[in-house]
């Protein structure tokens, strides 16, 4: 059900008209058939020996539980958006007695990104708006539609930063396990939340991200909570994204025009 | 059900009546389910702005007298995607609206629907704002 779900929102996507504004270019990298179809399922690019990341994605979403309203009707959200800990029992999270307690009193809070804060790392995976990846040997840049910001997972072997600033987007070192992309990072500001929800964290969070692309068409990244300030435990959780092949990222500055939250209640 | 799995289960729920959507605030930090809103009047200004659209209506009630509405969209992003331009909604448009009244009782509503006047055709349809013009 999921995957028809999710196929929807893909073709949803794909299906939407050409008389829009920007320029609609097809990813050059994949197939596609005479009748304007790209073929999602055939293996990935590959270059230098790795698969290519370089992308358009946007993460898979599904409906909102009934009686849940949101401001765009009924699109589809991330689950992990929503909870980094949807796939697994509320009992089981591992918080810490002051995060569980944190956690509890940001029920019926709006998130910072409702007072046009940047969601962060690693958040920003899992939201609504699409995001680039652009890969070359030493460097992967990963361009978030979101405040329209940057974010650079160094490749070139250097150690994770020592004394961090912490940052929304800290601080990111990968390196290639076969064909997985491994990005550890680190210097992430406690300021930011890891979901809709409000997962907090410490300033010790270490987020390991397995960056994965099984098909041409889907990506997926496996996501681990290491923050021995906030959790007794890791938490894993993956977020599975589709390739927008015809789409490209638009600006977004949330400080354009936020009249909103004055009238918050 | 125990009760440390209720007390999640209502937790959850208050969570989940606080979301935000995309990339920004939640439905119920502004408006309310519960009065729904149905009114025409003609599009004094639109603003093609992030982090959400809004146009503004003039509405005139059964005494004649005119009130200003302001109505939230989705972002101009997610518009764009679903086929909409900066010109689908503009300025002398008559428009009939349906949506959501702001909970702090200002002329404000989150709009659903949008029925063009002049030609009979939805802007917006269903419960949806993804829906194609």
């Amino acid at each position: 059900m999921r995957a028809v779900v999710l196929c929807g929102l893909v073709l949803a996507i794909a299906a939407a008209p050409a008389q829009a504004q920007w320029e609609r270019v097809r990813d050059s990298s994949l197939k596609w058939s005479r009748d304007g179809t790209p073929n999602l399922l055939a293996p990935p690019p590959r270059v230098n020996g790795k698969p290519d990341l370089s992308g358009v994605w946007a993460a898979d979403g599904e409906p909102l539980p009934p009686g849940i309203e949101s401001i765009e009707g009924d699109l589809h959200f991330p689950r992990h958006m929503i909870n980094i800990a949807a796939d697994i029992p509320p009992e089981a999270v591992p918080l810490q007695p002051w995060a569980a307690e944190l956690l509890q009193k940001r029920a019926g809070v709006e998130s910072p990104s409702a007072f046009c804060k940047p969601t962060g790392v690693p958040g920003v995976n899992a939201i609504v708006l699409p995001y680039k990846i652009v890969q070359t040997p030493r460097l992967l840049l990963v361009l978030y539609e979101e405040n329209t910001v940057f974010r650079q997972i160094f490749l070139d072997g250097r150690k994770p930063v020592e004394n961090p600033e912490p940052r929304y987007m800290g601080y990111s070192t990968g390196r290639w396990e076969g064909d997985e992309l491994v990005v550890d990072t680190v210097a992430l500001t406690k300021d930011s939340w890891l979901d809709g929800m409000g997962h907090p964290h410490s300033e010790q969070l270490h987020v390991i991200e397995r960056f994965r692309r099984p098909v041409a068409g889907h990506l997926e990244i496996e996501t681990v909570i290491d923050d021995p300030g906030a959790y007794t435990a890791r938490l894993t959780y993956t977020v599975k994204a589709t390739l927008v092949p015809e789409d490209d990222l638009l600006e977004y500055f949330c400080s354009e025009n936020e009249k909103d939250s004055a009238h918050y209640r | 059900m125990s009760r440390t799995a209720l007390a999640s289960v209502l937790g959850l729920a208050l969570f989940l009546a606080t979301l935000p959507t995309q990339a920004h605030h939640s439905f119920s930090a502004q408006f309310d389910a519960a009065k729904p809103l149905k009114m025409t009047g003609t599009v004094t200004s639109v603003e093609w702005q992030n982090p959400h659209s809004w146009f503004y209506l003039d509405v005139k009630d059964e005494t004649g007298a005119v009130t200003n509405w302001g109505f939230e969209l989705a972002s101009p992003n997610l518009l764009l995607r679903k086929g909409w331009t900066r010109t689908t909604l503009e300025v002398g448009d008559v428009v009939t609206v349906e949506g959501f009244h702001a909970h702090d009782d200002s002329n404000t509503a989150n709009a659903r629907v949008i029925v063009l006047a002049s030609t009979g055709k939805t802007l917006l349809g269903g419960s949806s704002q993804g829906s194609t013009p």
